[in-house]
């Protein structure tokens, strides 16, 4: 056990220098320069002279591999460096981000769960029913309609003709509890709403392989009563491909959820994320990808874990 | 295959319409006629006209063009090069396999949208970096499913045989193993289209899609996003189609699902239509737990209505052993889940009775039959692995049944269950209840089934096969123990197999089945010493080896819908003359015994003369 | 079956419920909460960073002058301002200004400024306007008095820019913190990206002002979402009306919409590739573009044809007749591609960005147009971080640009059309109009008004004739606000991202 878990994490640090890697010579690989750019804002023509000071304050001038070189050196340090555009530290933004991206995947996860596995077990119990058809088809237009209609439409409905709530916006938890909640009902939602759809698809799949095991038949055998059956027995072993997908799919929200907090205003870690890659903010979008990365490493140990208590196969494995 | 057609026609008329959008004599779909704009449906443009008065009926089929190129263009790629690297990474091991997953793991780490941002930078927009960005993010979906594909194909039978064979790595891959995955393979594959196609109009919504004014579902989303006031119907035609093409995705891939993993849907009535088996049994006993009176089954069919199970009578007394003998198809397996109230939906009773001491299971509600079921009456199955359910521990498996039928508390039921291991013979009991079925072998998980079984002490026991599956030291220790429990508690017990030696060992009658017919039955020792029916002969023929499936008969149990008329061993019979095809033979009493052939009389003085 | 039905009811009561609360935060009064497009970058008092900074920029500092909101120059640090000779202008500075320190605002300070704005590791967006005063004079503590290398008429209107804030030389430094300016509002916190909150600096130099207790500047980045946050009256002005909304906006009679034209969008060339080096051509491309469409498609009507030079119409410089010299005529256009040597037009590629929704539908119509007359083009639509490199690399055939110039002075226009300036994304590449640039030079130095109409008339005969740039539509800017916002005034023409300094009188409720 110790072997695999200190293999497990050298394995985890190699992949993360490989994405850190990657994903800074990528981005200096990219058109466009961050000091041009910002002298450039609304449409200005900056002084060439002023766009190679602030790209020799900025290092920008230095040779590539003496750039990763600093960059590599300060991550070892644990120092993720700071926006080259109003030199905020990466680290203080992630973690004022970071907790409210996770808020909203986490409240999204919640709702797809309670919303998608239930719904998904009734159609796969009544295959080929009304109700199957009529899930399958809101299933499918959930995933069609895309978040940038959804969410402009619930903020026409909730914020501007029922007022029930503000358009979009964030407020701390500690500052307003009940604010905070009727603002992430919307962008909880909204994540919800591709979560359900798979969710959903995925518990169905899963419901009806499970229902069609020879041990469901011993369990009816047994004499069990149907609740028993369906939930010890077929949800019970439905729920490990359900989890799988939706941990894939919740590490993929990880700065994406860039079109949900755009719609709502919710301050998450995406956009912070895309504006960097506009602006070319190199140890930002560099410092929230790792973060990014290290999160995704953490999810999957955690998955494991977590398998490894839903499926007692895998335990010993 | 029939369920592949609707879906498959869906999906079909859509990649149609859009291949044969140049022909369809429609206005150009990039054409601008900024006077008409936002204009509503007119007789040119029956959907009306877009933000810069291009036609959208023209440019929603147009679109299609765009959206399922980069659809269905991606997901291949994805779909070869990741089935390419799921395979060598599950079949090599080591460092292909750290290099296959742990590449996927990088890519993984890239938010979808950051992935795409910065390749469509790197490379420029257009539909060909949208392929791209795209097989890269379904490119991990692909890799894991192969890979685990793989890892479960490794270790099946057929492809050690290969191997034992000397065929090499790369020819077992091909040949072996990938016909194998493609079931999964092909789901992913269906799935990854509709993703793509939602993930097309997202991107070209970021402007990291189709480049305008190429029209595509997403670019035509993104515009109608900004009129949606002025012109809210532009929003609905692409989010309908797009809807429409995703269900219709969604059921090909159930119906591709079904189609490679026959176990998952339509399975229950495959199996229901395969075992067939007749029947019909001696007068009423008196003494009888289970008597069997009649039982006639019958399913639809869209070749109509089959009865799977025709006319079988038979009783066990207690302290009895009968065994149901028959081939696959034969319909005992059925006759047994008929008796135990577990048909398949699409089954149900015609006619006839199944009397367990006195009662008619038949005709009981579900509630009384659940009251029964592993209460009075118990059945052990033919695969132990798969009847165990692989995430509760075996004991709490056993105490469940014990629960289900005498509420006491948990720790209660489970030290009986623990004294029921012990009774099945499995050493160690403490120790085994807190294991899995995966920590046990073959023949101790058949012991945890049968505990489960007697947890209530049945008056009925029905094993199905429950020795197929085990290799043939381990089959005698279950025969005797199974044995040693009905004589210690007098339980009834009907025992299914297509097994005669097995027969012998066990059983004090035989009931022979055939194509859903009883064909003989009687005391066990005269049927072995001197078997009436031609099937029986056959049968017994096959057997003298010992464990090998009937393999002297030729040819194959004739389907149920498609009987002979007349005898329905006729056609395989080495003794059938034209009698034998004229009329349906009924059972009839010979020497103590049952036996449906017309020529048993005939044949019986010929080897009386011989 | 039972557990999902009862979920979904109970869900539905809920909805009810969460109606019958107050949902929203309690208006703080006199507070106003500004809804802007995006969140500044920075807000670097002598960087540029952009339009949103701009406002906020506009709250903290102020400058010697100001643009009143009729367009005029007014006092601000200094209360007049005269010309001595033509290359020398005196400014007296107020007697009350003090930066949100506490120290006046001397005559050293604004020298300092000048001095640190001029260095050699500066990175001010008017470092080299700042290099042309060769001597600053400050003969007492309100007088300064600027010396420049060449006459410079338009001198004080540099001042009024709000790239030329003056702020306290004592001011801290080092990461993240913010120069002290002297203007009526002081930070007082911000959550980078999300929102800003300003409250009234009490020693303003005018009196009275600021009338507001508190600005909340909120960026919201979707357009549709600003708009809803106005409805929904979470916020009660917004900046950067999208155009779509406009009308809906005007016929609502809750909310008020200021809106005038200012930036402009308008073609730049690529002179050293083929073809597009030919005066010919390029006017044939001005010809043949029917400006109405781009208006309509891109902006909903909320705009005007732009069929010249980007002078506004209010401008005394004004000239109807050369404002329409690239009238819409295809015949002319193809007559023209003829003249040139390709009657049949030729295959050329336009530069655009899919990441702003006005640059990409405008290179749409473009399109169009140009394949009516047989140019056949491609559309390049990276993102704008990659447009920009690509339009100062010059790696582009023709470009679709949108900007607007920096003041109403025809001046504003050597940015845009003086090839002697360096390679720049928002000038076309390559081309030298000597002549042009010789007028400019003169109209920058002429102080009498008559001489300098007829330098800059001349100056526009010319650049239609070599369409050095090629005009395509007038965009409206807007504003709307609650009709309980007063005093705010969205500024004309090129100004109208100054309007933020309406902001010090504007009261609410």
């Amino acid at each position: 056990m110790l072997v695999w878990t200190v293999r497990r994490i050298l394995v985890s640090l190699v992949l993360i220098w490989i994405v850190a890697t990657v994903i800074f010579t990528v981005i200096h690989l990219v058109p466009g320069d961050p000091a041009e750019l910002l002298l450039s804002s609304g449409g200005m023509a900056p002084d060439p002279a002023a766009v190679a000071e602030l790209r020799e304050r900025l290092g920008l001038d230095r040779p590539f591999l003496e750039q990763y070189g600093a960059f590599l050196s300060g991550l070892l340090r644990g120092d993720l460096g700071a926006s080259m555009i109003d030199e905020y530290p990466v680290i203080d933004e992630v973690l004022l981000r970071l907790p409210r991206t996770l808020e909203l995947i986490a409240a999204g996860a919640i709702l797809a769960v309670l919303i998608g596995i239930p719904v998904g077990t009734q159609a796969a119990l009544r295959r080929g029913t009304v109700f199957d058809r009529a899930t399958s088809a809101t299933a499918a237009l959930l995933l069609a309609v895309p978040i940038f209609v959804v969410g402009t439409l619930l903020v026409l409905v909730f914020a501007q003709w029922l007022r029930w709530m503000p358009a979009g916006g964030y407020v701390p938890l500690a500052q307003d509890p009940w604010q905070h909640l009727t603002l992430l009902t919307m962008p909880a939602l909204a994540v919800a709403k591709g979560l359900v759809a798979v969710v959903f698809r995925m518990t169905r799949a899963a419901v009806l392989d499970s229902l069609s095991r020879d041990f469901v038949r011993t369990a009816r055998a047994k004499g069990l009563s149907p609740s028993r059956i369906l939930v010890h027995h077929v949800v019970r072993n439905a729920i490990i491909p359900v989890l799988t997908v939706l941990a894939l799919h919740m590490g993929t929200l990880l700065g994406g959820t860039v079109l949900v907090e755009y719609v709502f205003n919710w301050p998450g870690m995406s956009t912070p994320l895309l504006k960097a890659v506009e602006a070319r903010d190199y140890p930002m979008v560099v410092g929230i990808v790792l973060t990014i990365s290290v999160l995704f490493v953490a999810l999957n140990l955690v998955m494991d874990l977590v398998y490894a208590a839903l499926d007692p196969r895998i335990r010993h494995a | 295959m029939r369920r592949l057609a609707i879906p498959g026609a869906l999906v079909a008329a859509i990649v149609l319409v859009a291949l044969a959008a140049p022909i369809l004599g429609l206005p150009d779909p990039v054409q601008q006629d900024i006077a008409q704009r936002l204009s509503g449906p007119t007789a040119g443009s029956p959907l009306g006209r877009d933000e810069f008065g291009r036609d959208v009926l023209s440019r929603l089929i147009w679109g299609a063009r765009a959206s399922l190129t980069v659809a269905f263009a991606s997901a291949a790629i994805a779909c070869a090069l990741g089935t390419l690297l799921g395979l060598l990474g599950g079949w090599f091991r080591g460092l292909g396999e750290l290099l296959a997953l742990r590449s996927m793991d990088i890519v993984l780490c890239f938010p979808p949208i950051l992935l795409a941002l910065l390749v469509v930078t790197l490379l420029g927009p257009g539909s060909g970096t949208l392929i791209l960005v795209l097989a890269i993010l379904f490119l991990p979906g692909f890799v894991r499913v192969t890979y685990a594909e793989v890892l479960s194909a490794r270790s099946h039978d057929y492809v050690e045989a290969v191997r034992a064979l000397g065929a090499g790595p790369l020819r077992i891959l091909i040949v072996t193993v990938l016909p194998n995955v493609a079931g999964p393979i092909l789901v992913q594959l269906s799935l990854a289209v509709a993703a793509a196609v939602v993930l097309e109009s997202g991107l070209s919504f970021l402007g990291l899609g189709v480049v305008p004014p190429e029209p595509s579902w997403g670019l035509m989303i993104r515009g109608a996003r900004a009129t949606m006031a002025q012109a809210p119907l532009l929003l609905l035609w692409p989010c309908a189609v797009l809807t429409f093409t995703i269900l219709a995705m969604n059921l090909l891939c159930d119906a591709l699902r079904d189609w490679v993993d026959p176990r998952t849907a339509s399975a229950v009535r495959l199996r229901a239509i395969d075992r067939v088996l007749p029947g019909l049994l001696p007068p009423a006993r008196a003494d009888a737990v289970l008597q069997v009176d009649r039982l006639t089954v019958e399913i639809d069919t869209p070749a109509g209505v089959i009865r799977p199970v025709d006319d079988v009578s038979f009783a066990v007394r207690a302290g009895e052993t009968v065994a149901i003998v028959g081939e696959s198809g034969s319909g005992k397996s059925l006759t047994a889940a008929s008796v135990m109230g577990l048909l398949p939906p699409a089954a149900r009773i015609a006619q006839g009775a199944a009397l367990l001491d006195g009662t008619d299971l038949l005709r009981l509600d579900e509630a009384a039959l659940r009251r029964l079921r592993g209460g009075a009456m118990a059945m052990v199955f033919q695969d132990p692995m798969s009847s165990l359910n692989p995430v509760h521990r075996t004991g709490d498996q056993v105490a469940e049944a014990i629960l289900a039928h005498r509420p006491m508390p948990r720790a209660a039921a489970r030290r009986e269950a623990v004294g029921l291991f012990r009774r099945v013979g499995i050493a160690d009991p403490e120790r085994r209840a807190n294991a899995f079925p995966h920590e046990m072998s073959g023949g101790m998980r058949q012991r945890v089934m049968i505990a489960m079984a007697i947890a209530n002490n049945p008056r009925l026991l029905i094993a199905d096969e429950p020795t197929t599956a085990l290799d043939v030291t381990v089959q005698a220790q279950i025969l005797d123990l199974l044995a040693d429990l009905r004589r210690e508690t007098g339980m009834a017990l009907v025992f299914i197999t297509h097994n005669l030696g097995v027969v012998a060992e066990i059983a004090d009658r035989v009931v022979v089945m055939y194509a859903g017919q009883v064909v003989e039955q009687g005391e066990t020792e005269a049927v072995f010493a001197r078997p009436l029916h031609p099937y029986t002969r056959a049968l017994l023929a096959a057997v003298p080896e010992g464990d090998e499936k009937p393999a002297g008969i030729p040819g194959v149990v004739p389907p149920p819908h498609a009987l002979p008329p007349g005898c329905r061993f006729a056609p395989r019979c080495p003794h059938a003359a034209p009698a034998c095809e004229a009329a349906a033979p009924s059972l009839e009493s010979y020497d103590g015994r049952l036996v449906r052939c017309v020529r048993v009389a005939a044949w019986l003085r010929e080897t009386a003369s011989a | 079956m039972t557990p999902t039905r009862r979920s979904l009811l109970a869900a539905g009561a809920a909805l009810p419920f969460l109606g019958a609360v107050p949902a929203r935060a309690q208006r703080q009064p006199g507070v106003l909460r500004f809804g802007l497009s995006s969140f500044p970058p920075s807000i670097q008092p002598w960087v540029n960073t952009g339009t949103a900074a701009a406002t906020v920029k506009l709250l903290i500092y102020r400058g010697l002058v100001s643009f009143a909101p009729d367009g005029t120059l007014r006092g601000e640090l200094a209360e007049s301002w005269q010309n001595e000779n033509p290359t020398t202008w005196v400014f007296r500075l107020r007697e009350n200004a003090v930066f949100q320190n506490g120290d006046r605002v001397t005559s050293e300070d604004i020298r300092w400024n000048l001095e640190q704005m001029a260095a050699e590791r500066s990175t001010a967006f008017y470092r080299g306007q700042a290099q042309r005063i060769a001597r600053i004079e400050t003969p007492d503590a309100r007088t300064v008095r600027l010396v420049t290398m060449e006459p410079m008429v338009t001198l004080p209107l540099w001042f009024a820019n709000y790239h030329m804030m003056m702020v306290s030389p004592r001011s801290p430094t080092g990461a993240g913190s913010l120069p002290i300016g002297a203007g009526p509002f002081v930070l007082k916190g911000q959550e980078r990206g999300v929102s800003l909150d300003l409250e009234p600096f009490d020693r303003y130099y005018k009196p009275g002002l600021p009338k507001l207790r508190g600005v909340r500047m909120i960026a919201y980045a979707d357009e549709n979402l600003r708009v809803a946050a106005l409805q929904a009256g979470d916020v009660d002005l917004i900046e950067y009306v999208p155009w779509q909304a406009m009308a809906s906006i005007e016929a609502d009679p809750k909310l008020r919409l200021d809106a005038a034209d200012g930036p402009f969008m308008y073609l730049t060339f690529n002179t050293t590739r083929p073809h597009l080096g030919d005066a010919r051509v390029r006017r044939a491309i001005a010809h043949a573009i029917r400006r109405e469409d781009i208006v309509k498609a891109a902006f909903f009507g909320r705009g005007s044809p732009l069929e010249g030079l980007p002078i506004p119409p209010g401008s005394p410089l004004f000239d109807a007749e050369l404002a329409t010299g690239w009238r819409y005529d295809p015949d002319r256009a193809r007559a023209l591609l003829a003249e040139a040597g390709v009657p049949n037009g030729f295959s050329t590629n336009i530069l655009s960005t899919a990441q702003y929704g006005m640059h990409k539908d405008t290179a749409e119509v473009v399109q169009q147009h140009l394949a009516a007359v047989g140019i056949q083009a491609e559309l390049r639509l990276p993102d704008w971080a990659t447009r920009v490199t690509l339009g100062n690399r010059g790696q582009f055939d023709i470009s679709v640009m949108g900007t607007t110039t920096e003041n109403n002075d025809p001046d504003g226009l050597t940015n845009l059309i003086d090839g002697s300036l360096p390679a720049s994304y928002i000038r076309s590449i390559g081309l030298r109009v000597p002549r042009i640039e010789e007028l400019l030079a003169a109209g920058r130095a002429e102080f009498d008004e008559a001489k300098r109409r007829a330098i800059y008339t001349e100056m526009q005969r010319i650049a239609l004739a070599e369409a050095p740039i090629v005009g395509l539509a007038w965009r409206s800017q807007g504003y709307a606000m609650v009709p309980e916002v007063r005093g705010f005034k969205a500024l004309a023409g090129a100004l109208n991202f100054f309007s933020g300094i309406t902001l010090e009188e504007t009261t609410i409720g």
